[in-house]
């Protein structure tokens, strides 16, 4: 018995001495934050994703589901109208073909190193539930970092065996994931990119003062960014030239890591939500930023100013005369199953993402 | 490791090496039978000021890709206090694009590029973790069952061959003589646990040692081994069969008991 309250008591002071006390406000980040980690949406199959939105949206949010699957909440009355978008999708692969022995072969949806995939746990996600299995490692070519395209071992041994477990072309598959708090307020998990923007969107959301708003404002949780901003397409077609503004709410990939250049994309997490100013899909005026400085500043809100790669779902609106002015929050490890977050960074992006719609 | 092993094997007792034994029986023949309990891993190397770890590792490469499994990937840093997460530092994939070429060298990730966070923002915020230089870490280990009773997982073929033995002992078998089981240390050193068991609790008449286990004699003839079959194996995703495991319990309790 001894042993064992020692146990615990090491526990419990561990877990005193990794995470501190959260603050209300990184609790309930983390709580919606780590649900919407721990579903499975790979881009295409987003609907897990999109009715685990629906859940946590407050009681008198009104949904809408286009025929592309982006999931819109619209508030407020009046021009010029301002949107917001975050995309529900995440990377993983789908099942082209079902081997004679049963393996599975593999298409990428997304863009990542396959080598973070070999030799790790599989799920594939059939209608029937989840199947497990293993990415495969390579057989040859051990002097590569990267591997040959990837296959997917369920544990059978003919095709029949495979489709009998309910895996058939088109099935998606991923890794399992789980939401991990490391020390102080950070934490990793397998697609922050872009749960972390969802989740901001859904912290402004509650916390919105709808009667301070003074024209309309679109929340829309967007369907395959990752494949090519698919989604958003379909939502910038039908607001048209209606909205004034879009607010990406994406990933900022950080170069802060022992690994990376910091020529640019230097923003450290834990420093608050950053506005991205120059992607590889956009830029914001000059004087855009400036005013979602004055608004951080009026608010009190933590705004780092960067630079990074990537594309954002804001781009495809600006062909209609739309200003992207993109919001994100530093990640580290984008794209990888140890993605790493500041908690703290989440708060900042749903406080900005609120006042921009009440101000602004 | 041995914490566990001598909760499930009650009368268990752990030697002055590390090894965790358990005695049957009495008289002649005396025999043992030993499982490896280590495996290929890493220990902290250094902590630099902005909070990372580097790492050495433990034993040599099994397989060129070995140390690539830490790249991206949830790791454990068993602290002073107990086990810290964190992961394997990774470039992102967005930073890369424009730099790396078709024709650009594709080198195997080495644990001389392993950084691992565990959230700290600085050398003292990861001591205050309990984290010190010599810190174990292994890749996260969470045992992942599919196909029919297939279980995956680093270092799987040792932990099965392992966990054979110790159903073996608790089915308590009516041995033969007397049998010495050992669940020893160090098997990747040159001087190994299982030799520290030869000179303690022999000499033995015969002996089995499971898996690859180095300076494998039973203290004076040479020993029989035993491999448990593995798939995917030195891979985060080494395979046994659950099948296979509960046949060799059965076939070790078969030789104690010399049937």
């Amino acid at each position: 018995m001894r042993a064992l309250g020692l146990g615990v008591l090491g526990t419990l002071l561990l877990r005193a001495s990794l995470c501190g006390q959260d603050n209300p406000r990184v609790a309930e980040a983390q709580t919606v934050l780590a649900q919407l980690v721990e579903t499975y949406g790979v881009s295409g199959a987003e609907g897990h994703v999109r009715d685990a939105v629906k859940r946590l949206l407050p009681a008198w949010a009104q949904t809408e589901t286009d025929t592309a699957g982006n999931l819109w909440v619209r508030v407020g009355k009046g021009d010029p109208v301002v949107v917001f978008v975050a995309h529900l999708d995440e990377i993983g692969f789908t099942v082209t073909n079902i081997r004679d022995d049963g393996a599975l072969e593999l298409q990428t949806r997304g863009g990542f190193f396959g080598s973070l995939f070999e030799a790790q746990p599989a799920l594939v996600h059939t209608d029937k539930g989840d199947v497990p299995g293993v990415f495969m490692p390579r057989d040859s070519g051990a002097t590569r970092h990267t591997p040959p395209p990837l296959r997917v071992d369920v544990g059978t041994t003919s095709r029949a065996a495979t489709l009998a477990r309910g895996v058939s072309p088109g099935t998606t598959v991923t890794m399992p994931k789980q939401f991990v708090r490391l020390a102080g307020t950070r934490a990793t998990g397998r697609s922050f990119d872009d749960r972390v923007g969802c989740t901001a969107q859904l912290l402004a959301l509650r916390h919105l003062d709808r009667a301070a708003l003074k024209h309309q404002v679109v929340f829309v949780f967007s369907t395959r960014e990752e494949i090519g901003l698919e989604g958003a397409q379909g939502a910038a077609a039908a607001l048209g030239t209606a909205p004034r503004r879009v607010h990406a709410i994406d990933t900022f990939v950080s170069a802060d890591s022992p690994l990376e250049l910091v020529n640019f994309a230097a923003a450290p997490i834990g420093q608050g939500a950053v506005a991205r100013a120059l992607d590889n899909s956009a830029i914001t005026p000059p004087a855009y930023v400036d005013s979602l400085v004055q608004v951080a500043r009026a608010r009190g809100v933590k705004l780092q100013i960067g630079t990074t790669n990537g594309g954002n779902d804001g781009s495809v609106f600006t062909p209609y005369g739309v200003v992207d002015v993109a919001l994100g929050w530093p990640l580290r490890y984008s794209h990888s199953p140890a993605e790493v977050v500041d908690l703290r960074d989440v708060v900042s992006l749903a406080d900005m993402i609120q006042a921009v719609a009440e101000t602004w | 490791m041995t914490d566990t092993l001598l909760t499930l094997v009650p009368g268990s007792t752990r030697d002055r090496a590390g090894n965790v034994t358990m005695s049957l029986g009495k008289g002649a023949p005396k025999r043992l039978v030993a499982c490896a309990l280590d495996e290929v891993g890493y220990v902290v190397g250094n902590i630099t000021a902005d909070g990372y770890l580097t790492l050495r590792r433990v034993g040599a490469p099994p397989q060129p890709l070995f140390d690539q499994q830490l790249e991206g990937q949830r790791v454990t840093v068993f602290a002073a206090r107990g086990a810290v997460p964190g992961v394997g530092a990774v470039r992102s994939t967005h930073l890369t694009r424009g730099r790396i070429g078709s024709g650009t060298p594709d080198p195997v990730f080495t644990v001389d590029n392993a950084y691992v966070d565990v959230g700290a923002a600085s050398a003292a915020e990861a001591r205050a973790l309990a984290i010190d230089v010599l810190a174990p870490v292994s890749l996260a280990k969470r045992p992942h069952l599919y196909g029919d009773r297939l279980l995956a997982a680093p270092a799987a073929g040792r932990r099965a061959t392992c966990a054979a033995l110790a159903a073996a002992l608790q089915a308590k078998p009516a041995v033969r003589g007397s049998v010495v089981a050992a669940f020893t240390v160090r098997s990747l050193y040159t001087t190994t646990g299982l030799q520290a068991v030869q000179r303690l609790q022999g000499p033995f008449d015969q002996a089995l040692v499971m898996g690859g286990v180095r300076g494998a004699r039973g203290g004076g003839a040479a020993a029989d081994t035993l491999v448990l079959a593995t798939r995917y194996t030195d891979t985060a995703v080494e395979t046994v069969s659950l099948k296979d495991a509960d046949a060799l319990a059965q076939r070790l309790v078969a030789w104690m008991e010399a049937r």
